[in-house]
């Protein structure tokens, strides 16, 4: 059965209610993880001057499909 | 580099622990600040704003260190420079370290805004969605909706209504 907007948006909230009740490390336990990003983390560390730069270096540098370009 | 051990809540309060005792004036931002905070999401590296200045930048090292981040000679330049964003993949967890994070001017300002959550200083939720939507990336305007619900419901559930830099300066526009 598909939700409505309002149905996922109420689902959503409860979800957000049910976290905020968690114990920290919980939260932590479950909002932290690690995945592998090509590009990203293939180098020890990088470093940029400005934002602008770093965002720029994103747009040519990363596979598109890790989100990181700038939305059209 | 694809070879890295999982990331064990501990950690998260090691590096609280460590930036305490050795005086950072930091806070969380992005979605770490947010989870933290309580948004039932996930993030994969820990984004850091620093206040920024050389004596803050060689309390960011000597805390990193501390925790096991190798931190050579260029690298400790840089962050001692704060340059404005510096991404740390040599610990035991990722972190970038945002000295001029898109949308948020002040780091005093964004301090006094501030939240605190166990050991963690952290952002309050309008700077990091102000922050999130100033950036324009593709995987923040997606989240931008879920965080808004989310910040929503944190502040039905906390005391004062939270504030961002831009929030004020609009009330301030207006009353004039």
């Amino acid at each position: 059965m598909k939700q409505t907007d309002q149905q996922t948006e109420a689902a959503f909230r409860e979800q957000c209610r049910r976290q905020m009740q968690r114990p920290l490390a919980l939260r932590i336990k479950y909002g932290f993880n690690r995945v592998y990003k090509p590009v990203l983390d293939d180098v020890p560390w990088r470093s940029f001057d400005s934002m602008a730069e770093y965002r720029e270096w994103c747009e040519k540098n990363l596979p598109e499909y890790l989100g990181y370009r700038r939305a059209k | 580099m694809n070879q890295r051990p999982v990331f064990r809540p501990v950690q998260a309060e090691e590096i609280a622990g460590a930036f305490d005792e050795e005086g950072v004036e930091y806070l969380f931002i992005g979605k770490s600040g947010a989870i933290l905070l309580g948004y039932p999401g996930t993030t994969q590296d820990v984004d850091i704003f620093p206040d920024r200045s050389p004596e803050n930048g060689r309390r960011i090292i000597a805390a990193l260190r501390k925790i096991g981040f190798e931190i050579g000679v260029e690298l400790e330049r840089d962050i001692t420079r704060g340059k404005d964003f510096v991404q740390i993949k040599t610990g035991p967890f990722d972190v970038d370290l945002v000295f001029a994070p898109d949308g948020i001017t002040s780091f005093v300002e964004a301090k006094a805004r501030g939240l605190t959550e166990g050991v963690f200083h952290v952002a309050n939720l309008r700077d990091i969605i102000a922050s999130k939507r100033a950036s324009g990336r593709q995987k923040d305007q997606i989240e931008l909706p879920l965080l808004e619900s989310f910040r929503a419901e944190y502040e039905k559930h906390h005391a004062s209504p939270l504030r961002s830099a831009g929030d004020i300066a609009a009330k301030k526009s207006r009353s004039k």
